[in-house]
């Protein structure tokens, strides 16, 4: 409200309203759904995870390893040219403790996102959550490991690994 | 299979996919609110009356759309009408066929400017006319909620 408008015009309704039945209403429910082509560079990589196996690209021009694996390398435009085979094994790069959940709820045993170092990669990282280790104890540098789910479990996604553990 | 070798069978493609969750949910407005209250609370269809404009707007509504004019005067406008204009639908919302049309119609009510689109039940195809007389149905009140489909379907009278 403001110094001359004492209420403003309208019918003013809220949730609990509706939700009492005051007013009628009417839902509508669309069915949505989306799905994202992963093309070739994801695809093998969402597809490699399944087995348990992580898979980056190498670009031999740059001499670097693109994780996930991508079918361009961003810095030369070339198609890359290989892939490998990665290490499940890696170094914390930075991590963060969070007493939130992604629905902004507060949680009592904290989550700790962390960007991990994938050995043999050169230094390139995926962000995963650690977990069995005592948030006091985590630093940057700890050497972890992936744990999977187990084979029947998988369904081809980055969460097929549960989380990581120190080493 | 190198990286630039391409895909030719589909399975081994992958896509990610997920569902979007989000309703909608919507009130009729102060006078669409009291125009269902009465089909859900007294089974009657009401119009409102621009004395001016000399119309009765049903579904009833706040302002005339031609003077302006708030409308204050309600009325009961029975459950008789005309068909106005109909249609055979072969196919439902999903588009699959069905082996009985659905016949849907613009019943214009008696003395009313405007009408409601709505089903047609108790005849057959044949014997639908323009101009045909037909009455509304409606649901047992128990089974009211305060929609347009609280009326079942118009019948021939």
């Amino acid at each position: 409200m403001t110094a001359k408008i004492k209420e403003w015009p309208g019918t003013p309704l809220r949730d609990t309203d509706i939700k009492e039945k005051k007013v009628l209403s009417t839902e509508w429910h669309p069915n949505l759904k989306y799905a994202w082509d992963c093309g070739v560079g994801y695809g093998r990589y969402f597809a490699e995870l399944k087995n348990g196996k992580i898979i980056g690209t190498k670009c031999e021009k740059c001499h670097r390893v693109l994780l996930p694996a991508r079918a361009f390398c961003e810095l030369c435009f070339r198609t890359v040219d290989e892939w490998v085979y990665l290490k499940d094994t890696g170094t914390v790069n930075t991590f963060s403790i969070a007493y939130t959940d992604v629905q902004a709820n507060r949680i009592k045993e904290p989550q700790i996102p962390a960007l991990i170092e994938i050995d043999g990669s050169g230094g390139v990282g995926i962000m995963h959550l650690l977990e069995e280790v005592d948030p006091k104890k985590v630093k940057i540098g700890m050497k972890v490991k992936a744990v999977w789910k187990p084979k029947a479990q998988r369904e081809g996604a980055i969460t097929d690994i549960k989380y990581w553990k120190p080493l | 299979m190198s990286p630039l070798e391409k895909i030719v069978q589909t399975t081994q493609t992958k896509s990610l996919q997920g569902d979007i969750p989000v309703y909608g949910q919507y009130t009729f407005g102060v006078a669409g609110e009291r125009f269902f209250r009465e089909i859900k609370d007294n089974a009657r269809i009401m119009g409102a009356t621009c004395k001016s404009c000399n119309l009765t707007y049903v579904p009833a509504r706040l302002f005339c759309e031609r003077c302006f004019n708030k409308l204050e005067d309600w009325v009961d406008v029975g459950k008789r009408g005309v068909v106005h204009t109909y249609t055979l639908s072969y196919l439902d919302l999903d588009e699959n066929r069905l082996d009985k049309p659905v016949i849907l119609a613009m019943v214009q009510l008696d003395g009313a400017y405007g009408g409601l689109v709505h089903r047609l039940g108790e005849v057959t195809p044949e014997k639908i006319r323009i101009g045909m007389p037909v009455e509304a149905v409606f649901k047992a009140k128990a089974e009211r909620e305060g929609s347009i489909l609280d009326i079942k379907y118009f019948k021939p009278c």
